[in-house]
């Protein structure tokens, strides 16, 4: 029997195969499992690469990193906690050769190295590699083949770093402890631990890295040993997590998140979708039934169909899914060198299934009205609310599933959905109003469009849900569209306000006052410079950052590293001030701070909680008792974290310097004397920092209009099934409308004047929704200050209206193939 | 000024493309539903179309009205000494079905409402309440078509079809679904507010009962039209309408 039943839902589904109503499931059901499935494959492949790059390019069982060099007593004790241990150290510095430069990671190793793994080398560009053990001897340098292109060099060239003169000996081609820190693929260069004491760097800008070997729970005595002894050190091991693992976990939650987005529009074509399959299944079960068939073969029969609908996508899904998900590691393989792409069977079936569990969920109303099918329903046709009632509550339920799956900032979470629920209240309410009004203010006048507003206000529930339909679509579509033009617009204006077109990030003291000599002998104009000392937060209000919050975010992260802790009388004039009360210029209570008030929201904190920071190897805590954001006008140098001047009296640690000069065309060489003698000094053009931006913002760029396609698609989609589902009642309306003597022209002006009338709702409630949100999540999840340009809104209006009008006419035009004729054939 | 319609030497066929059980061959049939039919509907009076299944009355209906074209002859409009085609007649037809065809979303109020307000009438309402008492319904005004029975719908269905003051009224099977005493009520109503209106009425319909009440009767089959003899019971019964239904 139930081959039978096979056999007969294969007869079924060929049938309707080209309808409509399947047409449109289908594209929904494709969109979504690829978008899906490609996210889940790219996730994975990137965590994998992670893995990879920690277990084979980490050089040691573990790593230990800090800013100082360890003590004798604490080295002491690494090695009891180890087999072996090699020290290497680290530092960015700029390079420099006749008159280019180029930043680099200066690594100093000594005879030891490696500790694990193959160092690599050659004697030139074109000579293949070799095995080499132990680093350059003194007075050498060995760079790596694309710092050795950039600075024209070639083998025996001399380079003046500082006070030194390093020979070119060796092109450095592999390095087995290159675990990726950072998505900077920064050019490295290697030089003898002597080397690196002779040219005697600011001690705390060298990160001194311990590679180790040890077993497993030395391993883990060891990670006890750093959280109580150095609890600003970082500890890095082949079982733990990857450094950049938990920045891509918390992108995959981003965009899964933005999923929602998708899932929603889904919902609300498959709502509409739905009106149309509980008719037609009800109907063919409610005869079948009739004709003497069980209640369990309708049901069957409607499962298989909907599971072979589902079959038949899934290889289309799967290659479609696959080509993207090469695309994804093509593209990121600018950032992860070595990254490849592989064919994951096991997890794009594991991710197609759940989808497609979410899918039946979605369907299960469906399957839940044929259980309550009978004859009877045949004569009472008037039973649909409850079905299209558990419609929108399984929509609901799927919805929560995804948001509580990819859901790791609450905050951004129901802000976004907070946003979405408004939009339909705003949407709603506009429809109720311009209908009711529309129809009553109309009501003495004659003409077509008081007759469309009659129409409408009357059958004003089944057009509020197109409505919401398609305007929660457009919303959705807007509002992805203009965060992308706004943060464009933000990036660009950010470097505009720039003051300068070089910014000094990091200047030492000596280094500082060797910048400001420089600028006075070539009269280049030293804008504005601040000062800092490097901290790292350890503990919040008692507790370590790891015991104060599990959930993952931006600050949380940028916290786990050294941070620029800046010192000031009063209010500087690129902040202002949010909360709390600023300190005043000599205060005694100098253990005060003020914090940026996007990490405040992202971390929870408030006025009064405490933060303990290790400086210079001191541990300091102080109260936070202000919070500030920026202010544009006055330059562009700020700081997350700022403390009272007083407060530089208690701490003993070296100060830096953040800067900004402006150049003219003709003083770019310089820049060249200043590194040359001072390596270490971190400066990057704007030209540069805009290359950054513009960078960035491409990515960005690309992910979201690859999401907007998406969003397109989807919207095209509500649209074209929202038309589908009252597209009998139309055609009927349109013959009544004929049997009255009017043409079908008549229809077609109704259609239009309808689809106008809609469109404007649709336009206001999508702007309107798509500017609540901006003010709601632009500052808190993203520090973007929300202004709407109105010109640009007047011109996303008249867009919209033209476009869903143009749509909704052209995808009705099948409602207007209708005729008296029909009326009397409909027996 | 009465206005008639004329049907001359009209003949509607159409083509029956069907495959036979050898793939490659394919028989092109015409079906001539009827011939050189000659017919005219005068405003004011009543007709009945019976006939079996598949002789082709509602096909005929559509000529009538001028919604089809036939396929030989001609169709004309003749409003006084003025002599137009069928198409000038659009404005002045009305339509009752066999399923009623109510729009569902509309009270019984606003279904009868809908052709004024299409003509931007501004005394819909007023006219449409008007209607409504008319057919005994004035209680049911703010009630959906769903809260409504066969034959309660049905005659929202007629008030709806006379609001506009047509012309010609033209009903397929007006009582195809309605119980026996039902399609007399019916009947009543629609033959007496046809009359009191002026208006033509052309009905099609398999009941001998609902076609002995019309002033002329015709029997369509096999391709040709006779025109049955119209007896006395006919108008008495009309008078009697004229009495149960006050329209």
């Amino acid at each position: 029997m139930l081959n039978h039943h096979m056999q007969l839902a294969w007869h079924y589904f060929v049938q309707e195969y080209h309808q409509p109503h399947q047409k449109l499931l289908r594209w929904v059901q494709a969109i979504l499992m690829v978008f899906i499935v490609t996210l889940t494959l790219s996730s994975n492949t990137i965590q994998q690469y992670l893995q990879g790059n920690l277990q084979n390019l980490l050089g040691a069982d573990a790593v230990l990193t800090q800013k100082d060099k360890l003590t004798d007593k604490q080295l002491t004790s690494l090695v009891s906690l180890s087999e072996n241990v090699v020290n290497t150290l680290q530092i960015k510095a700029t390079l420099t050769f006749n008159d280019k430069w180029q930043s680099a990671t200066l690594k100093a190793v000594g005879n030891d190295y490696p500790l694990q793994g193959e160092l690599l080398t050659s004697t030139s560009l074109q000579n293949p590699a070799t095995v080499t053990k132990g680093g350059p001897i003194a007075g050498n340098i060995w760079l790596d083949s694309r710092l050795f292109a950039s600075l024209t060099l070639s083998m025996g060239d001399v380079i003046k770093l500082g006070k030194q003169s390093l020979t070119v000996s060796k092109v450095l081609i592999h390095e087995p402890d290159r675990l990726m820190e950072g998505h900077n693929v920064a050019m490295r260069a290697i030089v003898n631990l002597k080397d690196m004491e002779k040219l005697a760097f600011p001690s705390d800008l060298i990160l001194h890295r311990y590679l180790v070997t040890a077993e497993k729970h030395q391993i883990k005595q060891l990670i006890e040993w750093q959280q109580e002894q150095l609890p600003a050190a970082k500890i890095h091991h082949k079982s733990g997590a990857h450094p950049l693992a938990l920045f891509w976990q918390r992108t995959e939650n981003f965009l899964g998140l933005a999923s929602i987005i998708l899932f929603f529009m889904a919902a609300i074509a498959i709502e509409q979708i739905a009106q149309v399959h509980l008719k037609k299944e009800q109907y063919f079960s409610a005869i079948c039934m009739s004709l003497g068939a069980s209640k369990a073969t309708g049901l069957q029969l409607s499962l298989f169909k909907w599971l072979i609908n589902i079959l038949v996508l899934i290889p289309i899904v799967a290659i479609l899914s696959g080509v993207f998900h090469w695309l994804v590691v093509n593209w990121l393989s600018e950032t992860f060198a070595e990254i490849t792409w592989q064919f994951e069977l096991w997890l794009t079936v594991k991710t197609i299934a759940t989808s497609v569990l979410l899918f039946a969920v979605f369907h299960s109303p469906v399957w839940l009205t044929l259980c309550q099918t009978s004859v009877s329903k045949l004569f009472h046709q008037n039973q649909k609310s409850i079905s299209l009632g558990l419609v929108k509550i399984s929509a609901v339920a799927v919805l929560v599933l995804v948001a509580v799956n990819y859901s790791d900032n609450g905050l951004l979470t129901s802000m976004l959905v907070g946003s979405i629920l408004i939009t339909i209240m705003l949407m709603a309410a506009i429809s109720w109003l311009v209908l009711t009004l529309g129809e009553k203010t109309t009501q003495q006048f004659s003409g077509l469009i008081p007759f469309t507003l009659f129409m409408m206000k009357q059958r004003l529930l089944s057009k509020s849900t197109q409505i919401l339909g398609i305007g929660l679509s457009t919303f959705l579509l807007l509002f992805t569209l203009m965060f992308l033009k706004d943060l464009g617009d933000t990036m660009m204006s950010y470097q505009r306000t720039h003051d300068g077109n070089v910014m000094v990030s990091q200047a030492s003291q000596p280094e500082m006052d060797a910048i400001e000599q420089w600028s006075k002998d070539n009269d280049i104009n030293l804008r504005q410079s601040k000062s800092y000392v490097y901290s790292k937060v350890v503990k919040i209000n008692g507790l370590t950052l790891k015991e104060f919050t599990t959930k993952p975010s931006d600050s949380l992260a940028t916290l786990s590293r050294s941070i620029r802790l800046h010192w000031t009388k009063s209010i500087p004039k690129t902040n202002r001030l949010v909360q709390g009360k600023w300190w005043s210029e000599n205060t005694e209570d100098w253990q005060q701070i003020s914090i940026e008030e996007e990490v405040m929201t992202d971390l929870s904190l408030v006025l009064g909680d405490k933060l303990t920071f290790i400086i210079h190897q001191q541990s300091y805590t102080f109260t936070i008792t202000a919070s500030h954001v920026y202010k544009p006008g006055a330059g562009s140098i700020i700081f997350w974290v700022q403390m009272p001047e007083t407060a530089i009296q208690h701490i003993n640690a070296p100060h830096y310097n953040m800067a900004s000069l402006e150049l003219n065309d003709d003083q770019w060489p310089l820049l060249g004397q200043l590194w040359q003698k001072h390596p270490t000094i971190r400066m990057v053009s704007l030209q540069e920092m805009t290359k950054q931006f513009d960078d960035i913002l491409s990515m960005i760029t690309k992910v979201i209009s690859g999401f907007a396609v998406m969003i397109i698609l989807l919207a095209i989609i509500v649209i074209l099934s929202s038309i589908n589902a009252l597209e009998s009642k139309e055609k009927k309306k349109n013959s009544v409308i004929m049997s009255f003597g009017f043409l079908k022209s008549t229809c077609l002006q109704l259609n239009i004047i309808e689809w106008l009338i809609t469109a404007l709702i649709i336009a206001t409630g999508a702007i309107a929704g798509t500017y609540i949100t901006g003010m709601l999540i632009y500052q808190s999840q993203f520090s973007l200050s929300y202004q709407p340009n109105f010109l640009t809104l007047f011109i996303t209006l008249t867009i919209i209206l033209s476009t869903v009008t143009l749509l909704g006419i052209y995808a009705s035009r099948h409602s207007l193939k209708s005729s008296v004729k029909q009326l009397m054939a409909d027996v | 000024m009465s206005c008639s319609i004329e049907l001359k030497n009209v003949s509607q066929s159409f083509e029956n493309n069907s495959s036979t059980k050898n793939a490659s061959e394919e028989n092109n049939s015409t079906i001539t539903l009827f011939e050189n039919l000659n017919l005219s509907i005068n405003q004011g009076q009543s007709y009945a179309i019976t006939g079996p299944s598949g002789a082709g009355k509602s096909s005929l209906l559509m000529l009538i009205s001028g919604l089809e074209k036939p396929s030989t002859g001609q169709g004309s409009f003749i409003n006084g000494d003025h002599i137009s085609t069928l198409d000038n007649l659009r404005s002045d037809i009305g339509f009752i079905f066999q399923q009623f065809h109510l729009l569902p979303e509309l009270t019984a109020l606003h279904n009868i409402a809908l052709p004024l307000k299409l003509r931007g009438d501004k005394q819909a309402i007023k006219k449409a309440q008007h209607w409504l008492e008319k057919v005994g319904l004035s209680d049911r005004a703010n009630h959906k078509p769903s809260q409504l029975s066969g034959g309660e719908q049905q005659r929202v269905a007629i008030a709806r079809a006379l609001v506009f003051s047509p012309k010609f009224i033209f009903a397929d099977e007006p009582t195809g679904n309605l119980d026996q005493h039902n399609a007399t009520e019916i009947s009543d109503i629609l033959f007496s507010c046809c009359q009191e209106n002026n208006a033509g009425l052309v009905i099609v319909t398999h009941s001998h009962t609902l076609s002995s009440k019309a002033q002329n009767i015709y029997s369509l089959s096999n391709g040709t039209l006779t025109k049955a003899p119209t007896t006395s019971s006919v108008n008495d019964q009309q008078v009697e309408t004229q009495q149960v239904a006050s329209c």
